[in-house]
This record gives C-alpha cells, structure tokens and sequence, in this order.
C-alpha cells in the first residue's frame, strides 16, 4: 500500500479522541484516585493503635515519607515517559528515592540488630502483607494504565513498570499504618517482596493489557 | 556596518524562527482539530507531514522500501497514539519522536535478520570437507530461497503471512497492527500459503 493511501484509510476512519493530561495534572488524579482507595482500605482494615507512637519514634517515619515520595514520582516518571518526546530519562526519576527507601529499612535492620541481636533480623512468614499490597497494588496499577493508555504503542513496559512501582509503593505506605509488623527486617523483605511482585506483573502483563484495551481507531 | 549586519542576521534568524514556529503552530492547529474528529484536517496534516517523515526514516534506513515500511508504521503509531499529542506542546518533536522510535525498530527487526543470513565465508566451510558442512549450506540456501519466495508475494500477502506465521500473532492481534480486517488476513495468509506451496512443488 502506498503510504498516501493509508493516510486517506487512517483519515476515513477518524474518531474524536480526548487529548492526554499534563502529566503533573494526570499525576495528581491519580494520586487522588490512590488515596481514595487505599485510605479506606486502611479505614476498612483499622488503623494500628500504637500509630502515633510509631511515627514520632523509629524507622516507620521515613520509611513511610520516603516510600510515599518513590510513589508520587514513579507516577509523574510515567506519565512523562508516556508522552513519545521526552527523555526516556525520566524513568530515572524515582531511583533516588525508591533507593533511600531501601536505605531507611536497610537502616531499621542496623538498629534492630544492635538492639536486639540477631534475633532482630529473623524473618518470618507475612503473606497478608503481600496480599494487602498486590491485593491493592495490581487494581490500582490498571487505574494508572488506564490513565497513561496513549502510551500503548510507544513506550508501554517502562510506563507499565513504573505505573505498577507507583501503585506499590503507595499500597505499601498504606500497609505501614495498620499491619502489625514491628521488625525492620520483615518490612524490608515482605514489603520489598511485595512491591516486586506488583512492578514485575505490570511490567509482564501491563502492555498487552493497555494494546488490548486500545484497538485501531 | 558590522553593527549592521549583526542586526540583518538577527532579522534573519527571527524570521526563520517565526516561519518555524508558523508552520509548528499551524501543524499543532490541525493536530487539535484531528483529536476533535476533523479528518479533512487530518488528512492534510499527515500529507503535509509525510516528507518530514520520510526523511527522519530515510536518514535511519538506507533501503528506500524499508524506510517507506517504517513511515507506514509511524503513520499507524501516530493515528493510535493521536490523544498523546496536547496542543499546548509543539507539534514537530512529538511527530518526529514517533518516527524516531518506528524507524529504530526496523533498524533493530534488520539487524537481526542480517545476523541469520548465509555468511559470506560458507564457501570456506565446504572446502575444508568438514562433515555436514554441505548440508549445512543447502539448509541455508533453502531459506533463502523461501524468504526469496515470500518477498515475491504481494504486499498485503507478504504483511499477513508475516504477522500471523511469522510472528505467530493472533488474527485479532495481527489486525491491530496491520489495520487489516480479520476476514482479510484470513484470506491473505491462505492465498500467502497457497503461493508457496505451488511455488515449491508440494500441491498439485
């Protein structure tokens, strides 16, 4: 087919679509979209009552602001990256602070281990945590796509990869005001675990999920 | 004087720049009026786009058919991805990114079919009398007599029977990504088929 041709088919079969948002203003519905619903998972589920408690002393603190801070920039990193110009650079954005996550915990454990020896760093089975945070993180990540779905045909792993980093880390910060772990070293793990199992699944299955939902037209 | 023709530069340069800008804005007009269903300005938008398009693709891909496969896929990626333009952004670098990233992939889908053609150096292999040396080369030339074979096809054949046994797509997927209707790439793959087959003697 001649290329003129196919402009006159693409052109023939043209329906209205709705431009995309700035990525800053897409960030923050999704971040509404997130809050939303994992703060009534966390209602629903009933806040831990040593809350306040937790937050003033310990690693709970920055571990939550750090993990909140790698959410709202994995978003924003993909919303940008969904856009066909600019830099696939931005994927970087949330390293940083997705690695002084790691680093608060990493921290936790020190702590735990001067205070408590080795049994400090036990670990043991938490399968909730890593329901609670698939549980919420994998709907939220088709939320995210469904956001970024323009990115279908250019750049759709990383944007899916990043949307279900986002989603995680977000779950995961809800996860930190109502379970029941104490240890710096079950955080790390089952946290860390569960995060990895949401970013891998939107990166496994995202793009098909966001081509299936966007046929030709 | 010199102040002088500093000063005719700069005019220069500014006209040049507004000329750009002109043609950038007016681009990013039609883009606008496309996403709200305009296709009389669509149309216009993608003919007055497509020598950009071929030149971005041309630059990457020396081979003129395959850098004219590359602009059709741009052309599909931007009518798919046509809501990731917004109009308060300049038109050109999103166009251009578009045809960037086609263009690379059939750089890519090249490079790896060269890697799996005959090497030059096969004749050095048959000389030296290794065992199954021989074979090894008839096995090549009989694919590339069958990748001669599925160049010969017509267009749309050669697309179908690329994508749906090739590339083992689905018709549904395979559909998405030709633009082709189902029914189509059906009948095209068993013509495709067929061709081959009487080509190579194993059908009456």
């Amino acid at each position: 087919m001649r290329s003129e041709d196919l402009i006159q088919r693409l052109a023939s079969n043209l329906r209205p679509v709705r431009p995309a948002l700035h990525p800053a203003l897409a960030t923050a519905a999704w971040l509404a979209v997130a809050a939303a619903v994992i703060g009534l998972a966390v209602l629903v589920s009933g806040p831990r009552h040593d809350l306040s408690e937790r937050l003033t002393g310990g690693f709970d603190l920055p571990q939550i602001v750090t993990a909140s801070v790698t959410g709202v920039l994995a978003a924003f990193a993909a919303f940008e990256l969904a856009l066909p110009e600019r830099s696939a650079r931005w994927a970087l954005l949330p390293l940083p602070a997705a690695a002084a996550w790691l680093a608060t915990m990493g921290w936790g454990c020190l702590q735990d281990l001067a205070r408590l020896g080795p049994d400090g760093l036990h670990i043991g089975m938490s399968v909730p945590c890593l329901v609670f945070i698939a549980g919420l993180g994998v709907p939220l990540t088709v939320a995210m796509l469904w956001l970024a779905r323009h990115a279908a045909w250019l750049r759709a792993g990383p944007v899916a990869a990043l949307g279900g980093l986002s989603a995680a880390a977000l779950a995961s910060v809800g996860l930190s005001f109502i379970h029941y772990l104490d240890a710096a070293a079950m955080v790390l793990a089952w946290h860390g675990l569960s995060v990895l199992v949401v970013t891998s699944i939107a990166a496994l299955l995202g793009p098909r999920l966001m081509r299936r939902a966007r046929p030709v037209g | 004087m010199g102040a002088f023709l500093v000063t005719l530069g700069d005019v220069g340069k500014a006209a040049a720049t507004a000329d750009r800008d002109a043609r950038d804005l007016r681009w990013s007009q039609m883009m606008a009026a496309a996403q709200a269903g305009d296709t009389r300005a669509y149309e216009v938008l993608l003919r007055e786009c497509l020598p950009l398009l071929r030149a971005v693709c041309r630059a990457r891909l020396r081979d003129a058919n395959e850098a004219e496969d590359a602009v059709q896929d741009t052309l599909l990626t931007i009518h798919r991805a046509r809501d990731s333009y917004n109009a308060a952004r300049p038109f050109r670098p999103w166009l251009v990114a578009i045809a960037e990233r086609r263009a690379l992939d059939r750089v890519r889908a090249r490079g790896r079919r060269v890697r799996r053609e005959m090497p030059v150096d096969a004749a050095g292999e048959i000389a030296s009398g290794e065992p199954g040396a021989e074979a090894g080369l008839d096995a090549r030339r009989a694919a590339a007599n069958l990748r001669q074979a599925i160049g010969d096809l017509p267009p749309a054949q050669r697309a179908a029977l690329g994508l749906t046994k090739i590339e083992e797509l689905t018709l549904v997927e395979a559909s998405q990504r030709s633009g082709m209707s189902v029914g189509a790439l059906k009948v095209a793959t068993h013509r495709a088929l067929h061709a081959l087959r009487r080509r190579f003697g194993t059908e009456e």
